[in-house]
């Protein structure tokens, strides 16, 4: 069975995104930090309905050093590792001129350091295998302004640039490197808009309604699928047309 | 197999894979002039990861990359103990 790390896993967007592999009948290891119910719950209706596989390993993405240990772990467990969906990350939202510098430097290490470091040690094993799907979960904001969230947007800019490029670098070993980029989706993380804020977000949108979860579980299967063998160093918009 | 056949081998094998021309290993030969791209040398380290189950690259003592062949032998060879 192929094997598929979806960091931050455990809930969200990466719950949504690890239970609809697992139902397409992958093997996935969730990534958080704590196991949630909504987790627990999901893992047993993979293992009820038998197809695929749910695994959860908890890990501090923040611990950037131990992450070669995690993976070599991972791989000595779950090999081959076909795929990698960076998806953790935190969304601490405030104005830039009076953000506590730890919190930049916070978000800098999850958003940006962690992913990075994680693709070096999965992609190599990807490499002998000479097979392997990474995507790389960005956002809207990376390329279109919202007050607020300066920083956390420059973290979700770099992930493009990211991708680019290492699409570039392992392309020739047959491993493909995409980002989803979602407009704005009920989770935890978006939990303090407000209701007007929300609905100005509909307004905005061509579709006059929000991305849900399994808008975007459905854009990263894509990309793992073999229809999407084709596609590497891209950006896919998942935003109910709120960018258009 | 011993360390210094089996880092041997998987030079051979990943020359072939990539399409390369591998010079002859000898311990003086300098690794940029061996033939391989640094793709290659991912290739190469990650295999080994398997094969003799450590990579010095990711250990948390800073490690340079060695500059002959024979220095990348002893680097593995220390480090598999
Ligand atoms: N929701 C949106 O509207 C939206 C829009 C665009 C892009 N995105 C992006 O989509 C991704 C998922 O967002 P979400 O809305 O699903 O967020 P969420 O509901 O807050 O979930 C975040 C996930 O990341 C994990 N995580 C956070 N810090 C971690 C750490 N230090 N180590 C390991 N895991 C950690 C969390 O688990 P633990 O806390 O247990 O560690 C959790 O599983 C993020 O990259 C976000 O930037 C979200």
């Amino acid at each position: 069975m192929r094997s598929v790390i979806v960091t931050g896993g455990s809930r969200g967007l990466g719950l949504s995104i690890g239970t609809r592999l697992a139902a397409g009948g992958l093997r996935v290891i969730a990534i958080a930090r704590r196991e949630t119910p909504e987790f627990s719950t999901a893992a047993a209706a993979v293992r009820e309905a038998g197809r695929g596989a749910l695994h959860f390993r908890a890990f501090d993405l923040g611990e950037t050093r131990g992450i070669a240990a995690l993976v070599s772990s991972l791989h000595k467990e779950f090999r081959p590792l076909y795929g990698l969906v960076n998806n953790a990350g935190i969304g601490t939202s405030g104005v830039l001129a009076i953000m506590p510098d730890e919190q930049i430097e916070r978000l800098i290490g999850i958003n940006v350091t962690a992913p990075l470091v994680l693709s070096k040690y999965v992609v190599r094993h990807m490499m002998s295998e000479h097979a392997g799907r990474v995507v790389n979960i960005s956002s809207i904001v990376a390329s279109t302004g919202y007050h607020g969230l300066s920083a956390y947007s420059a973290t979700k800019a770099a992930l493009i640039g990211f991708t680019r490029s290492l699409a570039r670098e392992v392309g020739p070993l047959g491993i493909t490197v995409n980002a989803v980029a979602p407009g704005f989706a009920d989770t935890e993380m978006t939990a303090e808009l407000g209701e007007g804020e929300r609905d100005k977000i509909m307004r905005r949108s061509a579709l006059r309604r929000l991305v849900g979860p399994e808008d975007v579980a459905g854009a990263v299967e894509f990309l793992l699928s073999d229809q999407a063998k084709n596609i590497t160093g891209t950006t896919l918009t998942v935003d109910a047309g709120n960018t258009a | 197999m011993s360390i210094r056949a089996t880092i041997t081998t998987q030079f051979e094998q990943v020359a072939v894979e990539q399409e390369r021309t591998l010079a002859s290993l000898a311990d003086d030969l300098k690794l940029i002039d061996c033939g391989l791209d640094s793709l290659s040398f991912a290739i190469i380290v990650a295999r080994l990861e398997d094969a003799l189950g450590v990579d010095p690259f990711s250990s948390d003592q800073a490690v340079d990359f060695p500059v002959t062949f024979g220095d990348f032998v002893r680097l593995y060879e220390r480090f598999a103990k």
